[in-house]
């Protein structure tokens, strides 16, 4: 028992990385052909948007908060990134997708402050506006990239490798890097995980709520316009419907990471790690032909083991408490007052 | 009396109990007679609580026995320390904030109704009224803890031990919070449980509280036993010595204040529920007390200045300009610091470790290289040097606040109020929980801040401290100042005078 906090702390920062290199390691058992460049390449491709946006997330949950509304804003973010497109070439679309995730980031952020609504029914309300807003835009059909310009350099974000490795997932890769370094060597960083630890007593280390709430979910929106960059070059066409569910997916990486729903707590090397575990797991259960109904059933099951094991997590505080846990008996641990 | 021909109700022996990098507890042993008061002492980190939390059924030890009435008693959860009849009350509470006060006293306990087998609101409302009145408080069974100060909650624990009705009641550190009154009345409650027969296990750093209650006293130091014995046969200063292993000089040493330019004025300030037209001033170089009895508005004031509660009519001056902060942002980036009186609720930050629970309000002071990145080790100088100065007991920087001992998260606390250095600060409870070793270097700088020129306001439900620390102190009465006293009309009979009958006594030699 004596080593149950640094046995659980090792597992918190690299357990998922290592069920990766578990399923990394059986996956050629199951799926003959699943290191052949081709298909490591559309795996790795294939897991960037996902990947960029749980960068963001990820200081959403260490806040105490998530965001609700991702998929709505990817949906967005692509019809609009589309539409500029159109109207001025590779420029207007990169722009026009930051634009309007930082727009969908500002007006979630100015939801929760000005109104005082708890960010998960803000952001649960604008997942239907903004995929709505998508619907509007594509009412005429949904918007594509056409053929002929497949030489421009936009639509070429999703198909290019540099040395073997999608240029996506490159993206994937400096998001986190750059993420890595917000959240641990920034003065911003550390306020977000003080404010998740303890609203109230961040509050008195001087950490503006409103300020801080502003920057988390703006941060978001980013990530959501970064995504869309990787993610509309390689599907070539949106409308309100892009991506259903998106948003539970994200989450359940965060989670599965090891990023705690009580806030407080992050780690983006397991949320890259989980990324790539989702992918993996998509993956082969596409090559294996698993309808995608199914699928999406196991996307749910990996979602309920990961918050199994972040409500476990938190039982493993003091010594003789995993006895305890598996013995089923409870100690009060009530929150802190808030 | 007990002493060793009586049987002992509880006997633990060899107790070890282990943490990753400590060892908390080593090979303790330790016993409690049937009607005894027993005292349990030592420096911050000392494993009392550990011993208490294994009595209690929190922590599991990794070698030891414990004998309760001559039968092995292996607590492994806390319902079964409550079946044997032990009932603790622990240094951290553990109330629920949204649930009422009666429902917390009973909460896992509640008598049910027999048809409906809805909770019997009025039976326990009763009930906790009850415990209330033979605490001599006053606290609502109905309302919200949330809406409680800290000595309130801290009465609510100590009701919540009692309703238990155990034949040993453990006692950590019960008098932290409480105002003077509120102790007395505690130790009548101690010497009645004392005279029904029941044992109390008591833990305090106030070793006046030890001799005027208990019968023995054991001494911990760096997780062993070093003495059992009554205290009719030791004295405070032989228990000092046991504690530290060396003297403490508790005498406090105050340079001479010049008086400096006012830092803060407040000027007929009115805010929150009940403080109203509060003028008060402070000098730099000065430390300005805060006294009254609990709940008369001390930490409402100290949070107006700190900007965390809105200023409703008046005005406040810092350093002669207009001071108006939107928030606690505000006040910190005009210089002012703050220490919280409520270390749970609003002082540590759980899921941080010791060195960024320091360093959280000097972000902006440990930049790195590049100017916008934090430097690690600038961090980890600021924490040698509080680790050092306050001698905080850690296994290292990265250690979770959490797992400190309380006085420890304490002087982390003071620690991260103090980093800062600007013009003022304020302190609530600064010496709360922490040993005589720590409270004699906590009072050494808090005098050396306002020798380089900073202003303090202090606030302490410890009234000694409270007169031999301060300059000048400011009495608050329901929400308004009623005394301010200097020089030699610092004496407990005016403080308790203004305090408790409202007569207002304000001493001629008022400066400003
Ligand atoms: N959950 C924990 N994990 C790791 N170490 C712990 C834990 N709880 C206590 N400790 C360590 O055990 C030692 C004893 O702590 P304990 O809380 O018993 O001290 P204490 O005598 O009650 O001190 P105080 O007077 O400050 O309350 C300390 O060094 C503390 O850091
Ligand atoms: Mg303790």
């Amino acid at each position: 028992m004596k080593s149950s906090t640094s046995l659980g702390s090792l597992w918190d920062t690299w357990g998922i990385t290592a069920i990766l290199v578990l399923l990394l390691a059986v996956a050629p058992v199951l799926t003959p052909d699943f290191f052949s460049l081709d298909n490591a390449q559309s795996v790795l491709r294939e897991s960037a948007y996902l990947g960029i946006v749980a960068a963001g997330m990820t200081f959403a949950v260490a806040s105490g908060a998530f965001d609700l509304s991702v998929g709505g804003q990817l949906a967005l973010c692509s019809v609009v990134s589309l539409i500029g497109f159109a109207a001025g070439g590779t420029v207007l679309a990169i722009v026009a997708a930051l634009a309007t995730g930082l727009a969908c980031g500002l007006l979630n952020a100015s939801l929760i402050t000005r109104l005082s609504v708890p960010p998960f029914v803000a952001t649960l309300g604008t997942l239907f506006v903004f995929r709505g807003l998508s619907y509007i835009l594509t009412q005429d059909g949904p918007k594509t990239l056409p053929y002929d310009q497949i030489g421009s350099p936009f639509v070429k974000i999703g198909g290019l490798n540099v040395a073997g490795v999608p240029v996506p997932f490159v993206i994937m890769v400096g998001v986190f890097a750059a993420a890595w370094l917000l959240l641990r060597r920034t003065a911003t960083g550390r306020r977000v995980l003080a404010y998740g630890s303890s609203p109230e007593a961040a509050r008195f280390c001087g950490i503006s709520a409103n300020r801080l709430r502003l920057f988390v979910f703006a941060l978001v929106g980013v990530s959501v316009g970064i995504a869309t960059l990787t993610y509309i070059t390689r599907v070539w066409t949106a409308d309100g419907s892009a991506q259903d569910g998106f948003e539970l997916k994200v989450i359940a990486a965060v989670v599965l990471g090891g990023t705690s729903l009580k806030g407080g707590k992050a780690t983006l090397i397991g949320t890259f790690s989980a990324v790539l575990l989702i992918s993996v797991l998509n993956d082969m259960l596409v090559s294996e032909g698993v309808p995608s109904a199914y699928q999406r059933i196991v996307l749910g099951g990996v979602l309920i083991v990961a918050l199994t094991i972040d409500g476990l997590r938190t039982r493993f505080a003091a010594p003789g408490s995993l006895r305890r846990a598996l013995s089923g008996g409870r100690t009060p641990q009530p929150g802190p007052a808030r | 009396m007990a002493d060793s021909s009586t049987p002992a109700l509880l006997r633990v022996d060899g107790l070890t109990v282990e943490f990753p990098g400590v060892r908390a507890l080593d090979g303790v042993h330790f016993d409690v007679a049937a009607g005894e008061v027993h005292a349990l002492v030592g420096e911050n980190g000392a494993g009392k609580s550990t011993l208490l939390k294994v009595l209690g059924g929190l922590h599991q030890p990794s070698a030891g026995t414990i004998g309760l009435a001559e039968r092995p008693y292996r607590p492994r959860r806390p319902a079964d320390a409550t079946h044997a009849g032990i009932a603790v009350i622990y240094q951290e509470f553990n109330l629920y904030p949204d649930l009422t006060v009666a429902e917390n006293v009973f909460s896992g306990r509640e008598p049910f109704h027999r048809f409906h087998r809805g909770i019997r609101y009025a039976e326990i409302n009763r009930r906790a009224a009850e415990l209330f009145a033979t605490l001599g408080v006053r606290i609502d069974p109905t309302a919200p803890v949330s809406s409680l100060t800290v000595s309130e909650q801290q009465l609510v624990e100590i009701a919540k031990a009692l309703s238990v009705g155990g034949r040993i009641i453990v006692m950590d550190e019960p008098t932290a919070a409480l105002s003077a009154d509120e102790v007395t009345r505690l130790l009548d409650v101690v010497r009645r449980l004392r005279a029904e027969g029941r044992s109390v296990v008591y833990v305090s750093h106030r070793l006046d509280e030890v001799f005027a209650v208990a019968d023995r006293v054991t001494v911990l130091r760096d997780g062993r036993h070093v003495r059992t014995t009554a205290l009719a046969d030791t004295s405070p200063d032989e228990l000092v010595r046991l504690m530290v292993g060396r003297d403490v000089s508790a005498m406090f040493h105050r340079d001479d204040v010049a008086g400096g330019d006012v830092v803060l004025e407040l000027d007929q300030v009115s805010a929150g529920r009940q403080l109203r037209d509060v003028s008060i001033v402070v000098r730099a170089g000065e430390i300005v007390g805060i006294g009254g009895v609990a709940g008369a508005g001390q930490p409402e004031l100290s949070q107006v200045i700190f900007g965390a509660l809105p200023v409703k009519s008046g005005r406040m001056l810092l350093s002669g300009a207009d001071y108006r902060p939107k928030g606690p942002d505000d006040a910190m980036k005009a210089g002012i610091g703050f220490l919280h009186e409520d270390r749970k609720a609003a002082g540590i930050l759980p899921d941080l470790s010791v060195r960024h629970n320091l360093t959280v309000s000097v972000l902006d002071k440990v930049r790195g290289l590049f100017g916008r990145l934090l430097s690690p080790a600038g961090e980890l100088g600021v924490f040698d040097t509080f680790r050092k100065r306050l001698a905080i007991r850690t296994t290292g920087p990265d250690q979770l606040i959490g797992q400190l001992s309380g006085g420890n998260q304490q002087k982390v606390l003071f620690g991260r109020a103090l980093a800062p250095g600007g013009r003022l600060l304020i302190l609530n409870e600064p010496t709360r929980g922490v040993d005589i070793g720590a409270k004699v270097e906590i009072h050494h700088l808090i005098n050396e801040i306002t020798a380089d020129g900073a202003g303090v306001v202090m606030i302490s439900s410890d009234l000694p401290e409270l007169l031999g620390i301060s300059d000048r102190v400011y009495v608050l009465a329901a929400g308004r100042i009623v005394g301010h006293l200097t020089g030699d009309d610092r004496t407990e009979e005016n403080v308790m005078r203004c305090a408790t009958t409202g007569q207002r006594v304000f001493s001629a030699t008022v400066s400003g």
